[in-house]
């Protein structure tokens, strides 16, 4: 018996809405085949096997030509064609049905079953239905716990009237599978974005920090147990041997927070490598946060060591203060906050100084470090700085940080934490060079690094590290070597008295026209006292100059 | 890092290259190079801005006469900007390289020396507007 037609529903060319059949009309030999889609072993499987399975036995127990699953996509309210038998090419080339249109898109909209009879004269939206020459369909919305997450439909290639039998059949199976998809849905759903934002997490922190003379540094970022987040740490090497220290906390969590970090941390870096300093730096990156289309909002802090006198400009935009650890324990740094990234127009960033002694170390964190319900932040600060004041290193100073602020249980939010040390200077250098060009400016940040620390003023560094790196591009310019050469720099102190000794084991050569004769002159004029001594093994160049005041 | 950075600009009869950072044995044939390949022929000069330079040693000074002889050799001249105080000016102290003729004190009196207001100041002054 054809099915009656209820009022309370706009009709629609062809289409007839059914009323829900009663359970006890499904044959029990016909049902028998979905039992056991509810069981926990089958809802393990990924979605794509899951619904293949379904779709494979509601064909064989309704005896239809085609089955397909869409998928209710609620970022758009839309149903996407996600499996299919018989009309594959539904899926292939992603159809997608708005919620209330055609045939599927009622089913949706109004979570009611519908029967076409005549698809040639029905009102349809996917032509494939069609083209596939499917002459009867019967739908039915998928529901779980209230919410609508797809709907099932079967195609007859001969003209067929489903009737309540059938429909009753479709809506067990339909109630066994809906929960097994949402289920499979939402892990894999989970999974690929947690996947694609550990993975983009990943590469968007650097991959190792950058070797600067004189500091030694160490970081470390955890995501949090469930999810990533927009943590960041940046370490880079500026002009002139200074180094740039940033930390950031995108606000929110998954793909998005991720992405955006990498856009804040590309941004910060690129205006840092400009030279512009903490304060004008964290300002330019505001104004790109501001720019952004969607609404974004981090906190940031950003500082620039000199490792010749230890010199720190730093600048916070609503991140918490850094602290410094040192011999005697620790101190939190008293850097007033800015506004964080993105909150005012034209915030003004304030910049702050402080000096780093040899041997100390500077300490950011990001706060799911140490934020702990119930617990103030000053008194989760304390509490780190007694964790890492014993630290002997930086690297033991992350790993003990880490170890012991993360709770049990996992992170509720993710970590970074960077750590920054002033090296401890030698009262003498003993440094054996490869010779290479390349070499050559990383010996005079050595050299002006130690001679600040000899009581060397600013024109006896610079006459002094002028003089060195001649000798130093002698001793590489007349290296002869089948392996790769080496030479050797040594310098030490005694009352004021400074001396500098670079030995190759190539023989000086004679200088070759005017111009090269200018290394030695130069020598000549920047030290007291110059001794070349040549041998058949190689040339010393001994250099004296006094410093001080 | 890059050691130095080069930025040229083009002017009336001249072009300029600014270099910052360091010139040292590991950079001074590449800046060479680059600031011989971006002097173009119709140019009279090339202005080498050395002011804002925080190093520069022997190599540095080879590469400027490297650099004036190739020029030479198009008929191109070569002005340095070295102001007195300038780390570059030390360098050249101690080489025992004594500023000459070929050196301006500052950027714009080394492009005002090739500016066609330059040539016209050589006619008697018609008076003031």
């Amino acid at each position: 018996v054809p099915l009656e037609k209820p009022h309370h529903h706009a009709p629609r060319a062809g289409q007839t809405v059914l009323p829900p059949a009663e359970t006890g009309l499904a044959p029990a030999h016909q049902v028998e085949p979905f039992a056991r889609l509810s069981d926990p072993a089958l809802s393990e499987l990924g979605l794509e096997e899951f619904l293949d399975e379904l779709l494979l036995r509601v064909r064989d127990a309704l005896n239809v030509d085609t089955v397909a699953i869409l998928l209710h996509d609620p970022d758009n309210d839309q149903l996407v064609a996600r499996a299919a038998k018989g009309i594959e090419e539904e899926v292939e080339q992603g159809v997608r049905i708005p919620v209330g249109q055609g045939f599927a898109g009622r089913i949706a909209a109004e979570r009611v079953a519908i029967f076409i009879a005549d698809v040639d004269h029905a009102d349809i939206l996917n032509p494939i239905l069609r083209e596939k020459g499917i002459q009867s369909l019967l739908g039915i919305p998928l529901i779980v716990e209230g919410t609508l997450i797809g709907v099932l439909h079967v195609g007859s290639l001969v003209p067929r009237v489903f009737g309540q039998r059938d429909l009753a059949i479709l809506e067990v199976a339909a109630a066994r599978a809906a929960p097994g998809i949402e289920r499979a849905r939402l892990f894999s759903a989970l999974e690929r974005e947690h996947q694609v934002a550990m993975l983009l997490q990943r590469s968007l922190l650097p991959k190792r920090l950058v070797d600067v003379i004189g500091v030694n540094t160490a970081a470390r970022y955890l995501p949090a147990s469930d999810e990533v987040g927009g943590d960041w740490y940046d370490v880079f090497e500026l002009a002139r041997g200074r180094l740039g220290v940033a930390i950031g906390d995108v606000v929110g969590h998954g793909v998005r927070a991720a992405a955006l970090m990498g856009q804040l941390r590309t941004a910060l870096h690129a205006y840092a490598m400009q030279d512009y300093g903490p304060a004008r730096t964290l300002e330019l990156v505001d104004r790109f946060v501001q720019a952004m289309p969607d609404y974004a909002m981090a906190t940031a802090a950003y500082a620039v060591l000199e490792p010749d006198t230890g010199e720190v400009q730093i600048a916070s935009a609503g991140h918490l203060p850094p602290v410094v650890i040192g011999r005697d324990g620790g101190r939190v740094v008293d850097v007033t906050p800015s506004a964080p990234l993105g909150a005012f127009s034209y915030g003004r960033v304030q910049e702050h100084e402080l000096v780093l002694a040899p041997g100390e170390t500077l300490v950011f964190y990001t706060d799911g470090l140490i934020e702990r319900p119930g617990t103030p932040l000053t008194d989760s600060i304390e509490v780190l700085l007694d964790v890492v004041k014993d630290a002997s290193s930086v690297e033991g100073l992350c790993r003990r940080a880490v170890e012991r602020m993360v709770p049990a249980g996992g992170l509720r939010d993710d970590v970074a934490i960077v750590a920054i040390q002033n090296s401890e200077i030698d009262d003498e250098l003993e440094l054996q060079l490869p010779a290479d060009p390349k070499i050559l400016a990383e010996i005079r940040l050595v050299l002006r690094r130690w001679l600040r620390h000899q009581g060397a003023n600013d024109s006896q560094t610079m006459e002094i590290t002028l003089a060195v790196s001649e000798a130093c591009t002698n001793a590489i310019e007349h290296a002869y070597s089948p392996a790769p050469a080496q030479f050797t720099l040594r310098a030490t102190a005694e009352d004021g008295q400074l001396t500098f000794v670079v030995t190759d084991v190539g023989r000086w050569r004679a200088p070759r026209g005017q111009d090269r004769g200018r290394g030695l002159t130069i020598i000549r004029a920047a030290m007291d006292e110059v001794e070349v001594n040549s041998s058949e093994t190689g040339t010393e160049i001994v250099m004296h100059r006094k410093v001080g005041p | 890092v890059k050691l130095a950075d080069v930025q040229f600009s083009d002017h009336e009869h001249v072009v300029v290259a600014r270099v910052t950072g360091e010139i040292d044995l590991s950079n001074a044939d590449s800046i060479e190079n680059a600031v011989a390949e971006a002097t173009p022929n119709h140019a009279l000069a090339l202005i080498l801005d050395v002011s804002a330079l925080d190093y520069l040693d022997s190599a540095g000074i080879h590469l400027v006469y490297k650099l004036r002889e190739k020029l030479r050799a198009r008929g191109q001249t070569l002005r340095l900007v070295i102001p007195a105080d300038s780390p570059a000016n030390d360098a050249l102290r101690l080489a025992g390289v004594s500023r000459n003729v070929d050196t301006a004190e500052t950027l714009d009196a080394a492009i005002a020396e090739f500016s066609t207001d330059a040539a016209a100041a050589e006619v008697p002054d018609q008076g003031s507007v």
